[in-house]
């Protein structure tokens, strides 16, 4: 633990330090995070857990840079966030994060290819080289069949996916999962996860939030909250994998 | 440089095929929306088109008169008193000989005088403003017979009974018949139509072409008579100049001329009145301007409006994808892109109404060159300029709406439902 604070930095991908978020509802103050310090290094496999209200949203959104901390500060991959503007994070997000959904948040009325194309436009790609590279990503999720579908002709685990080609397209080093599977049924929630070990498998550093223990069984590491605190963080010790 | 400009080329080419799969999304809406634009649009080209066609027939008007030339007639004066002096306000063909000889530059002079008369012909008749003129007339005016000739020295110098009509009053007597060589009665009096001159077409509602011309001499005889004071006095008097005279000069020169003849001293009021034509196009381009300034600003509220409906629908189509916003935000979209991106879409909207309204104004102005024989120009540069217009509402109106989106809080925008 006494480690140099350089060494540190290189080592962990998401670094928390006495992370704080209030939030003012009806003129009191309420401590939606209360001074969160972790760190998750490259390749874990992380459930943060807990019941509604226990702070683990707005901790995920702090991480994926979409909300910004009362105090403390987020670092991803070695990048401090805290002094960082709107456009930055949006490139830091674009670069180093990837987001699904519990909705998926597909934009209806357009194609699977050019839903998984969105973020290669923030990252300043010509048009084929996005076609290329969301075409590849979708063949990658077994939807290379489906790449003219527009949302509302996909199925919710079809939908899921492409939203996970989206996440991934940009390269990221972290995929942040919000409830991934709050929406599907236990069959395809099951081919979902599966998807998620074979992504941590080549090295994929993947962060679900869940309230789901069966979800959160997958993981290698669990990390609890309640009150804004986090209040267990452990590694998971009867780890369910997916039966060959 | 050049990757970077395409980058950015990229970027917008994109924002546009968004701001498409948005408008398709709402058909009705946009439509709706596009409306109000083209209504606008419409309603601002027709207005300039208008403006520019009243000055182009204003100009045409003052053309058809002579390009170069004054126009002089006598001005009564109303005395002391009140009482009308007959030694003032008068102009005679002495006068007008004087103004040949003493001032330099002329071409021709069109001494005339004007009545009304009837002519009939086989049960037909018509009434119209007959000229009494000279050769010159058809000098200072540039008309010319289409068929049969004009009026000659030798017509003047015997005060024959020969008559020029305009085509309007032709068709009214013949019809399609060419009526050269056909007697005319003239209150009572056989006329021989001698010719037939070119159209004119009409200026200001008036038809240039309901005109008949006979000799100087022959109207003064017939019918001037008991209307003039003197046996040698005008009503008009053309003056026609050459190319490249100062016609302010000639002007001052006429009038000093003028008040030397008729001892007018001081600031006593002249017994007549000068008219160039340099005048007649300056003030009508001024009434014309103004007649176009007020056009278009009352066309303008139109576009207003429209530009307040794109305003409207841009903050309902925010609100209405807070949420897309929120994930394009969470995918990389920087404050910039979200605006641009909704900048397009009031842009596009604006663009396509701005189109139709053009299309619709140039129909308009057709229908109105072809049916109300009012010139309505839309060249080139209108259309562009309405385009380009319609582009600039868009990013006015479209502005606000766009600004307010990229201000979002990514993850409140996500939140919202």
């Amino acid at each position: 633990m006494n480690l140099p604070a350089g060494i540190h930095k290189t080592m962990a991908l998401v670094e928390t330090q006495d992370l704080v978020k209030n939030y003012e509802l009806g003129g009191e103050t309420v401590r939606a995070v209360d001074g969160v310090s972790l760190s998750i290094d490259r390749g874990e496999y992380v459930a943060i857990m807990g019941a509604s209200g226990s702070g683990k949203s707005t901790f995920m959104n702090m991480i994926g840079c979409l909300d910004v901390p009362t105090s403390g500060d987020v670092r991803i991959d070695g990048i401090a966030t805290s002094d960082r503007d709107g456009d930055a994070l949006a490139e830091l997000r674009n670069q180093k994060i990837g987001f699904v959904f519990q909705q998926f948040n597909l934009l209806a009325r357009t194609t699977a290819l050019d839903n998984v194309a969105v973020p290669l436009i923030y990252a300043g790609l010509g048009g084929e080289e996005r076609r290329a590279k969301a075409q590849a990503k979708l063949e990658e999720m077994g939807l290379g069949d489906r790449l003219d579908h527009s949302p509302a002709k996909l199925s919710g685990g079809q939908q899921q996916r492409v939203a996970i080609a989206r996440a991934l397209v940009t390269e990221p080093v972290i995929l942040l999962a919000d409830e991934p599977t709050g929406a599907l049924d236990s069959k395809t929630s099951e081919d979902i996860m599966q998807i998620f070990q074979t992504l941590n498998d080549q090295g994929i550093t993947i962060i679900v939030v869940t309230h789901e223990a069966e979800i959160a069984n997958r993981a290698k590491r669990r990390i609890e909250f309640r009150d804004g605190k986090v209040i267990e963080d452990i590694a998971v010790k009867k780890r369910r994998t997916v039966d060959p | 440089m050049i990757g970077n400009l395409g980058q950015k080329a990229a970027g917008w080419i994109v924002n546009v095929a968004i701001a498409m799969t948005a408008l398709r999304t709402n058909l009705m809406r946009s439509i709706l929306t596009t409306l109000g634009v083209m209504i606008g649009v419409f309603a601002v080209t027709l207005a300039v088109a208008v403006g520019s066609g009243a000055q182009v027939s204003v100009m045409q008007s003052i053309n058809a008169l002579g390009s170069n030339m004054a126009l002089v007639f006598p001005q009564p004066d109303t005395g002391e008193g009140g009482r009308r002096s007959f030694d003032r306000g008068r102009l005679t063909m002495r006068d007008a000989r004087a103004i040949e000889k003493q001032i330099s530059g002329i071409s021709d002079i069109a001494p005339q005088l004007r009545s009304n008369i009837q002519l009939v012909v086989a049960g037909r008749n018509a009434s119209t403003n007959a000229i009494g003129a000279t050769p010159g007339y058809g000098k200072v005016s540039n008309l010319v017979a289409e068929s049969g000739r004009f009026i000659t020295e030798a017509d003047v110098r015997s005060a024959a009974r020969v008559v020029v009509l305009g085509p309007t009053v032709a068709r009214k007597l013949f019809g399609d018949f060419d009526p050269v060589g056909e007697t005319i009665r003239i209150n009572r009096a056989p006329f021989s139509v001698i010719g037939i001159t070119e159209s004119k077409g009409s200026s200001f509602g008036n038809d240039n072409d309901d005109i008949a011309l006979m000799p100087i001499s022959t109207m003064r005889q017939r019918f001037s008579g008991d209307t003039l004071a003197g046996p040698d006095d005008l009503q008009m008097l053309f003056v026609g100049f050459e190319d490249g005279v100062s016609l302010p000069q000639a002007k001052r020169e006429m009038t000093r001329l003028l008040r030397e003849r008729y001892r007018v001293r001081g600031k006593d009021i002249n017994p007549f009145t000068i008219r160039t034509t340099e005048e007649f196009m300056k003030e009508s381009a001024q009434v014309t301007g103004i007649f176009q300034i007020v056009l278009v600003a009352i066309a303008s509220i139109s576009l207003l409006v429209g530009g307040i409906g794109i305003m409207n629908i841009m903050l309902v189509s925010v609100t209405e994808r807070t949420r897309e916003i929120g994930l394009r935000m969470a995918l990389g979209a920087k404050r910039s892109d979200i605006r641009n991106q909704f900048l397009v879409e009031a842009a596009v909207l604006c663009v396509i109404g701005g189109a139709m309204g053009l299309i619709l104004a140039i129909a308009g102005g057709t229908a109105l060159t072809v049916y109300a024989d009012f010139p309505v120009p839309i060249g080139v540069g209108v259309g562009i300029g309405a385009i380009i217009f319609s582009a600039f509402i868009g990013l006015l109106f479209g502005g606000y709406p766009a600004v307010r989106a990229s201000r979002l809080s990514p993850i409140e925008a996500l939140r919202s439902e």
